[in-house]
Parts: C-alpha cells; sequence; structure tokens
C-alpha cells in the first residue's frame, strides 16, 4: 500500500490527538475506578513486611481471620493474637520486616526484569534464524519483517494490548512475587472466575502506572512479541510490508492479548480448576500455547491465505526445496535462542526467591538437546544424511514443548517430552509440505504450533505433582489428599489436569487459527495481502524497501540498466 | 600467439597455478564459473523436499602463451586438473590476434 506524503502529514495530527484524548480517558477513568489500591510509580511503597514470606511461602505477618464458620478459625485466632502480641514487644523487629520484604521484591524485580532482557534478545536469533533459512534476495525483506515486529507490535500492546491481558489479574491471579499489583483489579467483559478480557491499564496509564505493574510489562510484551515474529518465518517471501504491519497490530493487540488473559491474567481458563473442579485449572507456565501455540497457528492460518511461494510446488504437485542461504546464521540464530530462553523458562517464576529455577532451567535445557538429537537422528535415518536446518528446528521444537510444563515435571520426563517434539517437529514439516501443502519456509507452524500444543498436553501427562501446591488457587491446604501436593499429570493420578490440558490446547490452537482467518481472510479479499508475480520472482528488498540486503550482489539480480548501485567505490 | 582456456575443478586451481607458474608463464586469469559438462547436475534434499543442483561450480582458467609455450601449459594444466573421476573439466586452444600491454601501449608477443 503506497501512501501518499500529503496523507501521512494530515494523519499524524490526528494520530497524536488520538493519544491525547487516550491519555485524558484512561486518567479519568482511573479515577473514576479508583478504590484502596493506589499505583506505586516510584516504588518506595512496594514490598514491606507482608512480602515476608519463609521458604515454603508461609507468610511472616499472620492476617486476621475473617470468617468465623471456618473450622479452623479458632486455631487461626489465635495464631493472629499471638503474633500481635510478639509485634507489640519487638517493633525493631517488624520495621526489620518492612526492610527484609521490599528486598525480596526487589531481588524479584532483578530477576524478572534481566529474564526479561534475556527473552527480548531472542528477537536477534529470530532474525538470523528466519534470514538464513530463505533465499538471498529476501534477506532485507526477513531484517525488516523481524524488525518492524518489534516494534509495532510493542505499541499496540503498549495501547491495548497490555491492559486487555493483565487488567484484571490481581482478582484471580495477583503476581505476589511483584508485590501482587493491586490495581490492575477490573474485568472488562466477564467478572469472578469467568474472566474474558482485562479493562484496567490502558496505554499504561493510572492504575498500570506502577513499579510492579512495569516490572511484569517488561516481562510480558517480550512474550507477546515472541508470538509476534513467530509468524514471520511462515509468511515471508510473498508478504506485502503493509499487510505484515496489520498482522503485528492484530497479534499485539487483540489476539495475543485476549487468550493471554484467559490462561495468565486470572481469566475463566486458568479458573477452571476452582469453578468446575478440572485439575489446577488450565496451567501453562511459560507460554507453549499462550505464545507459541497462538503465535504457530496465526501462522498456519495467514499460511494458507497467503498461498505457497511461486514455484514451490511444480506441474506435478510435487514440493520442491529452497535452499538456506546462510546455515551460519541458522545455527547461531538458534543458539541465540536457546539463550533467551533460559530467560523465558525460569524468568516465568517472576522472581528469583522460587527457587525451583535451577529444575526449570535444566528441563528446558534437556528438552532442547533431546529434540534436537531426536530430529538430527530421524532425519539421519529417513534421508541418510541430518539436514542442518532439521537439527536447529528439533531444538526450537524441544524448547516450545518443555516450555509449559518445564516447572512441574523431571528432568527424565523433560527428556521425554524433548524427544516426542523432535519427532513431531519432523512429522510436522513433512505433513505441512506434502499434505496440506501449506508452504512455511521456516518451519514455523511445525515448531511453534504443533510443538505447542503438544508442550501444553504433556504437562497433562507427565507432572509429578512436587510443584504448584496452590496453583491458580487450587489445593493450597492439600491435593489428591495430600498436603504441599502441586500441579499433578495423569500418570501421576489426575485425570483431569489432562483433560484441561488437552481441551485447552486444543481450544487455543482453534482460536488462534480461526480468529486470523476470519480476520485477514477479509484483509485479502479488500487487498491483496500478496506481493506481485514480478517482486516475488525478483526478491522483495528493492520493490519493497528500495535496497539490498547485500548491495555487491547487485550486478546479478538486477538487469542491467537498471539504477544497479556500483560495485566497489 | 595462443589462448588457452581450461575450465577446471575449483579444489585443482593451486595445483594447475603451479605447474603453470614453474613454465614461466607471465599471467593467468581466474573466474569463477557454473556449468555443465557430462558430468551434469545432482539432486540433493532439503527439509524433506528434492532440489537439483544443474550447475557445477567450476573454476575458468584464462591464459595468453606464445606458441612454443601452448603443448608445454596444456600439458600443465592436464596433470595438474586431473584427478581422473568424471567432471575434470576441458581445455580449449584458440589463436590470438594481438595482445595490448595496456600502461605502455606495447603489442604483439613482447606484450604478454
Amino acid at each position: 500500500m503506497q501512501f501518499s506524503n500529503r496523507s501521512i502529514t494530515k494523519r499524524i495530527p490526528q494520530a497524536i490527538l488520538i493519544l491525547v484524548f487516550a491519555q485524558f480517558l484512561c486518567g479519568s477513568l482511573s479515577i473514576a475506578l479508583a478504590d484502596q489500591a493506589q499505583a506505586d510509580p516510584a516504588g518506595t511503597a512496594t514490598g514491606d513486611k507482608t512480602s515476608v514470606v519463609d521458604a515454603a511461602g508461609n507468610p511472616f505477618v499472620v492476617p486476621e481471620p475473617t470468617d468465623t464458620s471456618a473450622p479452623d478459625y479458632a486455631k487461626n485466632k489465635k495464631d493472629f493474637e499471638e503474633f500481635q502480641t510478639q509485634a507489640a514487644k519487638e517493633p525493631l523487629a517488624m520495621k526489620l520486616a518492612d526492610g527484609v520484604g521490599h528486598t525480596r521484591i526487589a531481588t524479584n524485580f532483578s530477576w524478572t526484569l534481566l529474564t526479561g532482557y534475556l527473552v527480548l534478545f531472542m528477537q536477534a536469533g529470530f532474525a538470523l534464524l528466519t534470514c538464513g533459512l530463505v533465499r538471498k534476495k529476501n534477506a532485507g525483506h526477513l531484517m525488516m519483517l523481524n524488525f518492524a515486529a518489534y516494534v509495532f507490535a510493542f505499541l499496540a500492546y503498549y495501547a491495548v494490548g497490555y491492559a486487555f491481558q493483565f487488567g484484571a489479574i490481581a482478582v484471580n491471579a495477583a503476581p505476589s512475587n511483584l508485590g501482587g499489583t493491586p490495581t490492575l483489579n477490573h474485568f472488562l467483559i466477564g467478572s469472578g472466575q469467568w474472566g474474558f478480557l482485562g479493562g484496567k491499564g490502558f496505554f499504561l496509564t493510572g492504575p498500570a502506572y506502577d513499579a510492579g505493574s512495569n516490572c511484569l510489562t517488561l516481562f510480558e510484551v517480550v512474550f507477546m512479541e515472541t508470538a509476534g515474529y513467530i509468524i514471520v518465518g511462515a509468511i515471508c517471501e510473498r508478504i506485502t510490508f503493509w499487510a505484515f504491519l496489520l498482522c503485528e497490530l492484530f497479534i499485539g493487540a487483540l489476539l495475543y492479548p485476549i487468550s493471554g488473559c484467559w490462561v495468565w491474567g486470572g481469566g475463566w481458563m486458568s479458573q477452571l480448576g476452582s469453578s468446575m473442579h478440572l485439575g489446577h485449572g488450565y496451567v501453562d507456565f511459560a507460554g507453549s500455547s499462550v505464545v507459541h501455540g497462538i503465535g504457530g497457528f496465526c501462522a498456519m492460518a495467514l499460511a494458507v491465505i497467503l498461498g505457497p511461494r511461486l514455484g514451490k510446488y511444480g506441474p506435478d504437485g510435487k514440493p520442491r526445496g529452497f535452499p538456506a542461504s546462510n546455515i551460519v546464521f541458522v545455527v547461531t540464530g538458534t543458539f541465540l535462542l536457546l539463550f533467551g530462553w533460559m530467560g523465558f523458562n525460569p524468568g516465568s517464576t517472576l522472581g528469583a526467591t522460587d527457587l525451583r529455577i535451577s529444575v526449570v532451567a535444566v528441563n528446558t535445557n534437556l528438552a532442547a538437546v533431546a529434540g534436537s538429537a531426536a530430529a538430527m537422528l530421524l532425519w539421519y535415518r529417513l534421508f541418510g544424511k541430518p539436514d542442518i536446518t532439521m537439527a536447529c528446528n528439533g531444538m526450537l521444537a524441544g524448547l516450545v514443548a518443555i516450555t509449559a510444563p518445564c516447572a512441574f515435571v523431571s528432568p527424565t520426563a523433560s527428556v521425554i517430552i524433548g524427544i516426542l517434539a523432535g519427532g513431531l517437529v519432523c512429522a510436522g514439516v513433512l505433513f505441512n509440505e506434502r499434505v496440506l501443502k501449506i508452504d512455511d519456509p521456516c518451519g514455523a507452524i511445525s515448531v511453534h504450533g504443533y510443538c505447542g500444543w503438544l508442550g501444553a498436553v504433556s504437562l497433562g501427562i507427565f507432572a509429578d505433582g512436587t510443584y504448584g501446591a496452590g496453583w491458580n488457587g487450587v489445593g493450597s491446604a492439600a491435593y489428591l489428599g495430600k498436603a504441599g501436593q502441586g500441579v499433578t499429570g495423569l500418570l501421576h493420578g489426575d485425570w483431569s489436569q489432562f483433560l484441561v490440558q488437552l481441551g485447552g490446547a486444543t481450544l487455543l490452537a482453534i482460536y488462534a487459527f480461526g480468529a486470523t482467518y476470519i480476520v485477514f481472510s477479509g484483509v485479502n479479499a479488500w487487498r491483496s495481502m500478496r506481493v506481485t508475480r514480478e517482486v516475488e520472482l525478483t526478491g522483495l528488498d528493492v520493490p519493497q524497501f528500495g535496497m539490498l540486503a547485500y548491495p555487491e550482489d547487485a550486478v546479478e539480480m538486477l538487469t542491467a540498466g537498471s539504477q544497479a548501485p556500483q560495485r566497489g567505490l | 600467439m595462443k589462448r588457452i582456456d581450461a575450465v577446471i575443478r575449483p579444489s585443482q586451481l593451486d595445483e594447475v597455478k603451479q605447474r603453470v607458474n614453474a613454465l614461466g608463464v607471465t599471467g593467468l586469469t581466474v573466474s569463477e564459473v557454473r556449468g555443465f559438462g557430462r558430468q551434469k547436475g545432482h539432486t540433493e534434499t532439503y527439509r524433506g523436499s528434492e532440489y537439483t543442483v544443474d550447475f557445477l561450480p567450476k573454476i575458468f582458467v584464462t591464459i595468453a602463451v606464445v606458441e612454443e609455450l601452448v603443448e608445454q601449459v596444456v600439458d600443465a594444466i592436464v596433470e595438474g586438473a586431473r584427478t581422473g573421476v568424471i567432471g575434470d573439466g576441458k581445455i580449449f586452444v584458440s589463436s590470438l590476434e594481438d595482445v595490448i600491454r595496456i600502461r605502455t601501449g606495447e603489442r604483439g608477443p613482447g606484450a604478454i
């Protein structure tokens, strides 16, 4: 789509007006909805003695019991009074506890922000990986897509995405490791255990202009970005730039935040344990389905709408290989992603005071190597040579699959999950290419979509109950008749967890594919999202961006007489 | 004067260069080229789908020599480039009308 300069200059003041109006609206809205909880932009009121807990998570401050009909009311009341007497005797201890509580939150801030920065750097890994996997004539196009994905999806998430996803997190899923963000407490659609859409914190103003909330924002926005650039791998080499920007705005503002609210924002899927007695509700630790599944199935819908690249299928319908242009980029990018994943999964505890982080990190790595080994060996057996790009896809498949269960399973289960994912990604690539005839240049659908679904389901099979007591508000006292029993899968005795995982992961896949397909079929009918045949054959770099990634190739790529840059000086 | 063009395997370039140099040849021009002969291309698999490499990478060597050196240079190239496996390449010999050294304007055999 060509915007004329005139229309752009006309639109800029309009855009600024809208922003100013939104700022005003959010300010007044937050005043109208104000309750006892106050935002804390300076962070000076976040973390006091109420944030102090022991290793098992028991609070230092004993709360006053309110429910007089509870069976252990008398004991709780006695504990409370005892605490009050001691507190009155030792005021210095209470002061110290305030400092300890603040330090605990600060430790968790450091962890969450640092792991968030690691996830941010996965962007570089994705850019290298996808750029290396396509033809050289589209290298600039690939880099620009990865770059613009970060830019535009971020802005959409800032404007509305974050509020939709986390605007009601304090209702059911307050992140106590970050101080609880008590100001994000309103569902726009739904309420209580049946929340469908968050409704506070638009444009990060008012209730979201808060130190704890912004810590969450930084960490969560880079997760959304992951879903945002997953799609690049499936739609590259043929999508127009304007259509791609629409895709990113759609993901950052709507597609990802809506389902993200259901699972991570305290929405209805996370509460199925309390409301329908289905295990611990739908559980996805770091986003196999919430992030990768959504990105992968959104990518699938877009790839179906766009159709395969020219020449991908011969007249006989047989798929042809378009070899990767830079294997060095592919492998380097994959390792950057593995490194970033050390933030993605362990960081999802939102706190270093949760010592399960070491198990999470080991599990994540184990699944990665198991996935890669499985894909490498399987390909070796099937085709006689281990394909380097499939070995990399296998590692990513293992990572994607372990992302949901990483905190709840044992290292051995992680290896099994990794192997399953390594096998599934190979089968998925061949199935898409040969049976469905969906052209997915980088294997994004198979890696992120199929293996994301597998990861969420495998949680329901392999979770061993050692972690996650009280997850989503289920079984804080005891679960399956055992005190301290956490999220438990099929193999360890909880059928209902498996059912909710299977149903939930499938529902999210259908949601991502369906919503994307409906919206972008409409867009494509209005104006073709695909570049013209000539542009696709030349390569998208010069027609779309006016420059080549490697200008020294110009002599080979452009016909004589065009304004090819000169070689050398 | 003759012009000798040889299409050889990239791996044999060093061998050929050394042997030709030893004969006292003063200049040699090399280009990277692609093509096929009797060796033809071959088929590979990428992510489970086949693709064919129709044109194989070769090195194209051009040497201008005086008549007396032609046979020796041809022998040197053959010795240096031969592996005995299909795909070793070809040598083309043609007559050369004139040679001009750009710096001085010299012409004929003296310019080689």
